[in-house]
């Protein structure tokens, strides 16, 4: 277990190396630069800066610099924010991000798991025709939708949330509820999909007709056998969630660095984009590892060696 | 849900999905702000609020609060307030003093002497010569690599040290510094600061009104962290109390401002990540006003009986413009590489630029594409400022006047009808309201003359390196004051190779009227030189003036006693926050 734990963690280098290496080429390939604005700067003022940011030397000596850097924890400085490194900017704000999005990911399981199961026992009658309303309506309905919508009405209208910020809870409830949506949906889905096939199994069968109790079958045989599958959809899940949703951050204006993810790219601040996709890389690189690992213990038939 | 907040929502969702396609928010600094007026005082009986707390919203976190780095309106938003200049502007945009007393120009008008205040910066030190020499060796050393660098080229030996900012190799310490000990500017006592000027740019002052001119103690700003939660040192009325980064900046009376104590006991400037959430949060009561509205709710809010008396118009230092290809290289000199004659770039003939400008009604443009927000321009330079000129207009709307340009350029160009020409290149930025603007120009031409048009949408900096660059034959363009005169409109924007020279174009009788103006000591000389030049590229159509920019506000009725100006940064009044009171609601 040991082993293949270190196997599975080493192997998350050459990823991210593959991945540092595409991002920066295509980062340099496009046009524009971080000093672009309506008002163009003066030519020389331009010229010292790609001079102090090293912008001047080959793409291959920018990288070996940047790599350098990076290994030693050091990502630089930000190209927009000129009196500020990339470390500080991070800093400042993945505490939020992570909050915000540990939060919609326990409210995504905490919800959409039960609404799934709901669906399942009460399958092809009203629970479930409910459960899947509502998980379709959830799928389809893009996050920054729910977002608004949540916004005009609890906000604007009915004033019982602010519109906007991260002050204390009552900030965290519609920027939560928002980024929960689709995956409550999909981990309903799944549930309900993965419920449905457990219950057609002999072992189902077996347990029932050996006159164990309908609360015991289904949570100590369907529960605990249907959620492997779902296991998986977390960890991409959860990656997803803590590294941030640059629209839930940016309609909310969520003090976070999920929308460093685009703004990164329009300002062309290179340091911040390497920083944010080498950080979405890692999270869900180690999150599929952390994933691997949690079915062996849901499914003991799973061993790793 | 009325049926108004349900537009007002099917707009916010589409600025969400073009947010996605990712426009930088920042904009150019004066690009804002609007013809002075003063709000309409209340009753002087109004009672005041027990918290003077204003909420003023940014979008997106300043990139900076140095002085002399900063170049966006967040910026310079959050600036106004903190730091002062040697000169300042009253409402109607004249110069009046700031930190300096008084100033003597000399007989020559290439020496201007500032007499200081006895002021003090928030941290108690008092405010000296020696820190107004030190904040503007360091706007125009080469290393700082300031963006506004640009503005100490007129002091004696300004435009050398900016020459060694793009210097190859890069330029020694050495050699700055004996640059630096050349520049113009010197501090014979504690209280006297003199600027000594390479010929007698009479626009001067109105440089000094900059807030990268602002004095800067040096032990303050090379100390760590200078501008973070409580470092700040301010020159102004206020001072900042702490920076939460992408969260909210707020600003404290500066206990030691010279000037009267402001009735505000805080700014609270809540940091938005678009505009679009500001004005929600407007909506409801989070924030006391939005500048400007978005484009999308100004049609629901104009009309709206619930907002009349929250909602203005004020115009700005701004004009939106679109650019022709004039032809010229980027450095000045030669034939731009991709347009080798008039067959391949047409805009370079004027009768073509002629043609194209008389084929737009530029009121009908405002109304369908501005929401009627705006005055027409003909002419670059902006009403207000010394050197606009109103009888400026040698191209009117005018159809068949239009055609007739058309047959003459078709004549000299060689094509025989404006259909054959290839569809020329027009150039805008995506996601940030153009694209219904192209759209009107491109139907005009086409209407008026078969011609037809490519409408290359592209990611802003795309676009802005392919523009710079001349790639396209018409493209977007928009400028606004950095400091109220003509000078700062039409040099860098039109002449030979000057740095924002995006419509390609040279003319050299132009040029040399600007330098004239700029040495001219006399005002009114100095006017009419600017009207001249102002004339040659009207008449030479240089570019496609279309409006000087308005800009819808929402103000909370509470908000009183601010004193609006054309060149507020980001909340109407916020030039003067030290005047605003919150009366009782």
């Amino acid at each position: 277990m040991i082993t293949y734990l270190a196997r599975r963690i080493l192997w998350i280098i050459p990823v991210l190396f593959a991945v540092s290496i595409i991002t920066f080429v295509l980062m340099h390939a496009v046009p524009g630069g971080p000093w672009d604005a309506e008002k163009r700067l003066p030519a020389g003022v331009q010229a010292r800066l790609n001079a102090e940011y090293g912008l001047d030397k080959p793409l291959y000596e920018q990288y070996i610099q940047w790599a350098g850097a990076f290994v030693t924890g050091d990502l630089g400085p930000s190209y927009r924010s000129r009196d500020r490194r990339v470390n500080d900017i991070v800093a400042d704000g993945i505490a939020t991000t992570v909050q915000l999005g540990v939060m919609a990911f326990t409210l995504s399981v905490v919800v959409g798991i039960p609404l799934g199961i709901f669906a399942a026992l009460g399958h092809n009658r009203w629970p479930d025709y409910l459960s899947t309303s509502v998980s379709i309506i959830g799928i389809a309905t893009p996050s920054f939708v729910l977002a608004i919508l949540l916004v005009v009405l609890f906000a604007v209208e009915l004033g019982w949330f602010p519109t906007g910020g991260w002050k204390g809870p009552q900030y965290w409830v519609l920027p939560t509820v928002a980024l929960a949506g689709f995956p409550i949906a999909v981990i309903a889905r799944y549930t309900r999909a993965s419920m449905l096939e457990v219950t057609r199994k002999d072992y189902i069968r077996t347990a029932q007709s050996k006159g164990l109790g309908n609360t015991s079958v289904v949570s100590r045989h369907m529960i605990r056998n249907a959620l492997i599958p779902v296991v998986t959809i977390l960890g991409p899940t959860l990656a997803f969630l803590v590294t941030g949703s640059f629209i839930i951050e940016t309609i909310f204006s969520v003090p976070g660095i999920g929308r460093f993810y685009i703004s990164a790219i329009s300002t062309r601040d290179y340091s911040l984009l390497m920083a944010m996709t080498m950080l979405y890389a890692f999270a869900i690189a180690f999150l599929n590892v952390v994933v691997d690992v949690l079915y062996a213990y849901i499914d003991p038939r799973i061993r790793y060696s | 849900m009325s049926q108004k907040r349900l537009l007002a929502l099917v707009g916010a969702v589409a600025i969400v999905a073009s947010a996605c396609g990712g426009t930088p928010a920042s904009q150019a600094p004066a690009s804002q702000a609007p013809g002075a007026s003063v709000a309409p005082s209340t009753e002087p009986s109004a009672e005041l609020a027990d918290e003077q707390i204003i909420r003023w919203p940014l979008i997106q976190d300043p990139a900076t609060i140095d002085p002399t780095m900063a170049q966006d309106s967040q910026s310079t938003a959050v600036l106004t307030s903190v730091q002062r200049g040697l000169v300042y502007i009253d409402k109607d945009l004249n110069l009046v003093p700031g930190l300096a007393e008084s100033w003597d120009i000399s007989p020559d008008a290439k020496t201007i002497t500032f007499h200081l205040k006895d002021a003090q910066y928030s941290n108690g030190d008092p405010i000296v010569a020696a820190d107004l020499v030190y904040s503007w060796k360091r706007l125009v050393d080469p290393r700082t690599a300031a963006p506004y660098s640009y503005v100490m080229a007129e002091v004696v030996g300004g435009q050398d040290l900016l020459d060694l900012a793009g210097a190859k190799p890069a330029a020694t310490d050495a050699v700055v510094d004996a640059a630096l000990e050349k520049f113009g500017v010197a501090a014979p006592d504690e209280k006297t600061f003199v600027v000594t000027l390479a010929f007698p740019a009479t626009y001067f002052l109105s440089v000094a009104t900059m807030w990268v001119t602002v004095p800067i103690q040096e032990k303050w700003i090379t100390s760590e962290g200078a501008t973070e939660t409580g470092n700040y040192v301010a020159s102004g009325p206020f001072t900042v109390e702490s920076w939460d980064h992408n969260a909210q900046i707020v600003l404290k009376p500066n206990p030691n401002w010279y000037g009267e104590k402001p009735t505000l006991t805080e700014i609270q400037m809540p940091i938005f990540a678009e505009l679009a959430e500001a004005q929600r949060a407007y909506e409801a009561d989070e924030v006391d006003s939005v500048y400007p509205i978005p484009d999308e709710d100004i049609a629901r809010i104009k009309d709206d009986p619930a907002f009349a008396d929250q909602y203005s118009v004020i115009p700005t230092l701004g004009i939106a413009h679109y650019d022709y290809n004039n032809g010229v290289d980027p450095s000045g000199e030669g034939k731009l590489a991709r347009c080798p004659d008039e067959k391949t770039c047409p805009t370079v003939n004027k009768d073509f630029r002629i043609a194209l400008t008389q084929a737009i009604d530029k009121q009908a443009f405002i109304d369908a594409t501005f929401s009627g927000i705006g005055t027409v321009a003909n002419s670059f330079v902006m009403p207000g400022l010394p050197g606009y000129d109103e009888t400026i207009d040698p191209y009117p709307f005018d159809l068949t006047a239009a055609k007739a340009s058309m047959d003459k350029a078709l004549a000299s160009i060689g094509y025989a009808s404006a259909a054959d020409i290839p569809a020329l290149k027009f150039g805008f930025n995506t996601g940030a309201g153009h694209e219904p603007r192209v759209a009107f120009l491109a139907e005009a031409w086409n209407q008026a003359f078969g011609l037809k048009t490519e409408q290359i949408g592209s990611e802003f900096s795309v676009f802005l390196t392919q523009r710079t660059a001349g790639e396209y034959d018409i493209a977007r363009d928009a400028w606004g004051a950095d400091y109220p005169h003509a000078n700062n409109q039409l040099s860098g924007n039109f002449t030979c190779g000057g740095g924002n020279n995006n419509s390609q174009y040279c003319n050299p009788a132009f040029d040399a009227l600007l330098l004239e103006a700029a040495s001219e000591p006399d005002a009114t000389k100095q006017a009419d030189l600017y009207k001249q030049a102002g004339k040659i590229l009207a008449d030479d159509a240089a570019d496609l003036p279309l409006l000087y920019r308005d800009f819808a506000t929402v103000v909370k009725t509470w908000v009183d006693g601010e004193i609006v100006t054309p060149i507020d940064h980001n909340n109407p009044g916020d030039k003067f926050a030290e005047t605003i009171k919150i009366l009782k609601h």
